[in-house]
């Protein structure tokens, strides 16, 4: 087998597995649906670490979350159903959540108007079966107005904000974060 | 070289909507472009990597890798200077390291590593030299 042989036929393997990707995913909409709303680049808010948090309600699963009214540290995620990451870092918040659970608020809120097939409207019912499927422990709220999206999103999923007992956001980032650095992040906010 | 980049293709692929997130990420790309470039970088990865491994048209792939590596560093390095928070992705969802002058490093280090291959092509185990003699 000559070079130009090998070259051509490297060519056309390369096309070969993109064509297969390509059709795969075509006639998999749920899974295209999810690339695209994954592909979105999202406005970010211009809130950082040292602003104070803007005042938000959301009815959890554990009852009416109201920000002005909770003395403790609040650990707030803003989530898509559909988001790979965001299900990913039900774990991480899930481990938190037992970890500090008492001595801090958690609350997740949904930030997205898909549902978690990707092409469905957002629902209660879809932020439930979330819930559900991911074993979720922490409370969590389905905001169909957007306004928690509106005032936290840090440019991605998740977005993860945690304000301290005088309403100050002592963090604020998006994307999965590892449990050690939200731990981190945690420590230094009940200290 | 070649092992690294198979093992970050491999990784990726079949994780289309986690590596869109991570690209869209950056806030550089718009979402049209997003979506193919999630389905397709994985299968390119495994590509460059298999080549290098191998030790096949190691000259162009080379020079492809360096140059990819080198847009990799760029990418991250806005994100860095932009102060956005954006996931690295560079070894499938399961890479939750964050994009930072670390990662950018490491990039144009890659990226070094590359061209110097490229540039020294065929090594001595090279498919291409075996190639050559036949």
């Amino acid at each position: 087998m000559n070079r130009k042989t090998l070259a051509l036929g490297s060519v056309a393997l390369l096309v070969v597995a993109l064509a297969i990707a390509a059709i795969w995913y075509v006639t998999h909409p749920a899974q295209t649906a999810q690339v695209q709303n994954a592909s979105k680049t999202v406005t970010q808010s211009t809130l950082a670490a040292g602003a104070k948090a803007p005042e938000f309600e959301a009815s959890t699963t554990a009852g009416l979350f109201d920000l002005a009214k909770t003395t403790k540290p609040v650990f707030l995620e803003v989530f898509a159903t559909w988001c790979p990451h965001c299900q990913r870092e039900t774990q991480v918040l899930n481990k938190l959540f037992a970890q500090y659970g008492k001595q801090i608020a958690f609350v997740a809120v949904s930030g997205s108007d898909t549902g978690m097939d990707g092409s469905s409207p957002a629902s209660q019912a879809d932020v439930l079966a979330f819930a559900q499927k991911f074993a979720v422990a922490y409370p969590i709220a389905y905001d169909g107005q957007m306004t928690v999206f509106d005032l936290y999103n840090q440019g991605g999923y998740p977005t993860i904000v945690i304000i301290d007992k005088k309403k100050t956001i002592t963090y604020a980032a998006s994307g999965e974060i590892a449990y050690a650095d939200l731990t981190a992040q945690i420590q230094r906010v009940l200290k | 070289m070649g092992l690294l980049l198979l093992a970050a293709g491999a990784l990726k692929i079949g994780h289309a909507p986690a590596l869109a997130a991570a690209i869209a990420g950056y806030h550089l790309l718009p979402a049209a472009v997003v979506a193919p470039l999630s389905i397709s970088l994985p299968f390119v990865e495994v590509f460059l990597g298999l080549y290098l491994t191998v030790g096949l048209f190691v000259r162009f792939v080379g020079w492809v890798a360096a140059a990819q590596f080198g847009l990799y560093a760029l990418a991250i390095a806005s994100a860095v200077i932009r102060h956005i928070p954006a996931n690295c992705g560079c070894f499938g969802p399961d890479d939750v390291a964050t994009a930072d002058w670390p990662h950018v490093a490491l990039d144009l280090l890659l990226g070094a590593l590359c061209a110097f291959v490229a540039w020294r092509a065929p090594g001595a185990l090279a498919l291409d030299g075996k190639l050559k003699k036949a």
